[in-house]
């Protein structure tokens, strides 16, 4: 699905992420962790777009879309939510996911016709109900819950239709409960939308409770990859990541 | 369009003198009002287009006490002093309440008090200009320096005003208030990281910029005519200065004052009726290349 | 749906436009007449200015270059050349146009308070040319000498109530049209700007694009309006493209509210009002606005019409960031 090979990304003389080298296959539900700092956020920021890197090739579905702008790699099927929820918050729910569907659609130019055109509202409903927002339809996105606007915003990347979805921390900012009831619905969406999803997570029960697969960056560099059980036993993960004795009982 | 005119000024020392010297002398009256504007940019992220209405009630204050004491630098220290205290009054009673209101909200607020404090002028001292002219103690022969006239007021206001940005840029960088400030105006959240009493500097700041731009008034009310709305064009100037120089830099606003001062002091005589135009192209000129201006912090 | 709100729209816009026309016959005398006009060309205006300011967040402060241009474009071409006044109109509307593009491309890669500035710079410079160049426009006496062949189809609009009828016919004209414009999808990505930029680049829309197109659309209508103002004044004068002519348009635009489509309109009656009733009153005109200003802007702290319906319960108007 998505290839990266040595990418890499300086910032003054800094390197931020530094020949990264991997693969994220079909379907999957990718964790990527990480200490503060490692570079999990810039990363997603070079696949989508956002930063242009300095070194390295994207292979997204076979096209390189390496140093692509953001609007023609969303186009091609990559969705990202942002660890600060990013959506329209002078308009409601339902306007935020039809603005947002109508630009999918190349309607963002129309000076013709009002807005929203034909089949715009009842796909927004439909992106609406697939993360339970459904009864907030109405509601100003600036007046919704916390958590409701990591979904508004998670929502406003599906109404892209991507095939691929990037989300910066979905439960950042949430108590321990509402971080399970979020974490249900990003689980929920990747197995009914059938999506290839990748998150940048803290919590490491949430992390090794429903990822297919673990990716760990630790200063710009990959330090370890694989599935949930490997992750656990690497010794390098355990020493660099957390850096204690006691670490593997958190693992 | 006079390229001959120009041309010839160039080529002859006199008039290059003269026009540097008057150039400078703008070029240094416009640095003490913009330095104001830029540290005020700089700590509190607000545009005070009221910056030019303290610039003209410094000048009348400083009249007014010259014409009354007979002492010129009483006048222009009572202009300095008038205004810091109108600063502070200013900031506390206005400008306060329309902190992180849009820019537009701010700039109403401060085209309210131009056009309140413009009227106050014309009850007060009249609705025509008024000159105070040389004070006595500078009636004087003028040098003559390589064939051009240079009154000796001249050079004391530049010497003048150089002291005040010297005295400025000492503060700023020795005394505690001054460091505090500065780095105010490099990170602002800093500040209150720090547990500085935020309300406290903000006053300090509009003091500063207010003396700043009322010891410019009183320092140039003996050259020019005083009218109600004179700081209207001041203070368009002393934006293009600040905007040439970086919104917030201090040596920015220095050096595109004085280029500034000489644009319009050279541009008279090449351009009589487009000496406003030629400074409005430079301004252009450099956003358009560097849209931060000369030293300033890019805005993300 | 969408079809039902134009129509509604449009009968709402002839109603005001009939109802206009008939007061005269009830209320005759000039005053209401010239009130009138200078309203219709000065809300468009400001209307045009809140395309830019409330609606897609880009604060101009040198909007009035292409109110200004308008009229001199028009002056001009009716005074220097031959064509017929619709002509010059249509021809005025496309210099204003072109002059956006320009204009536009160089400033709106700017941010915040520097595009604020640089626009500014803008029409002052436009301002400085026309100063300068006396030949052409008259310098800082204005383009005097009338606007000749004001007779359109048989109508004459040197007749002040042809021109009254006209000017309220063209500020509904333009503000339905404005109002098109806001409704379309286009219009939703102008707020999708305002709101959060990153996220729309992130949607697929070309930020830039918009803005420039934006921008255009909105010099076209304040030319619109700069037009109107030529053939009430009969011509062109430096005031009418300086700086204080920005002014009163945001003024007309905060003091009406920006997240209200008719804030503007509004706004510019306010400024109107004040400004003829407080001349009348006192030869202070500037303490007793500064005043008035002051109470507005620090007591209700956005629009008034913004403040009107949010009183009503209706939700809190969008606003600039």
């Amino acid at each position: 699905m998505l290839q990266i090979t040595g990418l890499t990304k300086r910032f003054g003389g800094i390197s931020a992420i530094s020949d990264v080298t991997m693969t994220f296959n079909p379907g999957t539900l990718t964790a990527v962790i990480g200490p503060n700092g490692a570079g999990k956020s810039t990363f997603f920021n070079l696949i989508s777009g956002a930063f242009r890197p300095d070194a390295g090739e994207v292979l997204f579905k076979g096209e390189n879309i390496t140093g692509m702008n953001r609007a023609a790699i969303v186009r091609r099927g990559i969705g990202r939510a942002f660890q600060v929820a990013s959506f329209f918050p002078s308009m409601t729910v339902a306007e935020n996911l039809m603005a947002a569907i109508a630009a999918h659609r190349g309607q963002w130019a129309d000076l013709n016709h009002r807005f929203p055109r034909q089949g715009v509202r009842a796909r927004a409903l439909e992106v609406a109900e697939m993360l339970g927002l459904q009864d907030s339809a109405g509601v100003l996105s600036a007046n919704l819950s916390h958590g409701d606007q990591k979904l508004l915003d998670i929502a406003v990347a599906l109404a892209l239709e991507p095939s691929m979805l990037l989300l910066d921390e979905p439960t950042a900012g949430m108590g321990p409960e509402e971080r399970w009831r979020m974490i249900e619905k990003v689980q929920r969406l990747w197995q009914v939308q059938n999506l290839t999803l990748a998150f940048i997570e803290h919590d490491m029960d949430i992390v090794f409770g429903i990822a297919s697969s673990i990716r760990v960056l630790c200063y710009g560099r990959v330090l370890a990859e694989g599935t949930p059980a490997e992750i656990r036993a690497n010794p390098a993960v355990i020493e660099a990541y957390l850096g204690t004795p006691d670490a593997e009982d958190d693992l | 369009m006079d390229l001959d005119a120009l041309l010839d000024c160039v080529t002859t020392s006199s008039c290059v003198v003269t026009q540097t010297v008057s150039g400078l002398i703008v070029g240094m009256l416009l640095f003490l009002v913009a330095a104001g504007l830029t540290l005020i940019f700089g700590v509190l992220k607000i545009v005070n287009f009221a910056h030019g209405t303290f610039y003209m009630l410094g000048a009348y204050l400083a009249y007014s006490v010259f014409v009354g004491t007979g002492s010129y630098v009483l006048g222009v220290l009572a202009g300095g002093a008038g205004m810091a205290v109108f600063g502070v009054v200013f900031e506390r009673f206005l400008i306060r309440r329309v902190y992180g209101a849009n820019v537009l909200m701010q700039l109403l607020i401060c085209y309210a008090v131009v056009l309140i404090c413009d009227d106050l002028v014309k009850i007060v001292w009249g609705p025509d200009f008024r000159a105070m002219g040389m004070p006595p103690e500078f009636q004087v022969p003028p040098f003559f320096i390589a064939g051009g006239v240079v009154p000796p007021f001249y050079l004391v206001l530049i010497a003048v005003t150089l002291l005040i940005g010297g005295a400025l840029g000492l503060g700023l960088g020795l005394t505690r208030v001054g460091k505090t400030i500065r780095a105010a105006a490099i990170n602002p959240d800093m500040v209150s990281a720090l547990g500085i009493n935020t309300t406290l500097l903000y006053s300090m700041v509009f003091a500063v910029g207010g003396m700043l731009a009322g010891l410019a008034g009183g320092l140039a009310a003996p050259v020019r005519s005083l009218t109600p709305g004179m700081g209207f064009s001041i203070l368009i100037e002393s934006f293009i200065v600040t905007v040439i120089g970086g919104m917030g830099s201090i040596a920015g606003a220095l050096i595109a004052a004085v280029v500034l001062g000489l644009i319009r002091s050279f541009g008279t005589i090449g351009f009589p009726l487009f000496t406003e135009g030629l400074m409005y192209i430079a301004m252009i000129i450099i956003l358009v290349v560097k849209p931060s201006g000369l030293f300033g912090k890019e805005i993300v | 749906m969408g079809r039902a709100h134009t129509l509604r729209d449009i009968a709402i816009g002839c109603l005001v436009v009939a109802v206009l026309a008939a007061i005269p016959w009830m209320l005759p005398g000039k005053a209401f007449q010239d009130f009138v006009i200078r309203c219709a060309s000065m809300a468009l205006f400001a209307t045009s200015l809140n395309l830019l300011v409330g609606y897609t967040g880009l604060s101009s402060f040198g909007h009035g270059l292409f109110y200004g241009l308008g009229t001199y474009s028009f002056a001009l071409l009716m005074q220097k050349t031959t064509v017929s006044l619709p002509l010059a109109f249509l021809l005025t509307l496309l210099i204003s146009a072109a002059t956006a593009v320009v204009v536009g491309a160089i400033c709106i890669r700017l941010r915040l308070i520097y595009f604020a500035f640089v626009t500014l710079a803008m029409q002052m410079l436009a301002h400085s040319v026309i100063i300068s160049w006396v030949g052409l426009t008259g310098g800082d006496q204005g383009l005097q000498g009338g606007i000749p062949r004001r007779v359109v189809a048989g109508i004459d609009l040197g007749n002040q109530y042809n021109l009254y009828v006209f000017s309220a016919a063209m500020l509904v004209i333009g503000l339905l049209l404005m109002r098109h414009i806001v409704a379309t999808t286009f219009g939703t990505s102008l707020r999708m700007i305002r709101d959060n930029e990153t996220r729309a680049a992130f949607l697929g829309i070309s930020v830039w694009r918009v803005k420039l197109t934006v921008f255009v659309l909105a010099a076209v209508f304040a030319s619109a309006g700069g037009m109107v103002m030529s053939l009430f004044v009969s011509g062109a004068y430096p005031e009418l493209i300086n700086w204080p002519i920005s002014g009163d348009a945001i003024f007309a635009i905060v003091m009406g509210g920006v997240g209200s489509f008719l804030g503007p309109t509004v706004g510019t009656m306010i400024l109107l009002l004040l400004n003829d009733v407080v001349t009348r009153q006192t030869e202070y005109y500037g303490l007793a606005l500064g005043i008035i200003i002051l109470l507005f802007a620090l007591g209700l702290r956005r629009g008034v019409l913004d403040f009107v319906t949010e009183r009503l319960g209706g939700r809190p108007a969008g606003g600039i960031h």
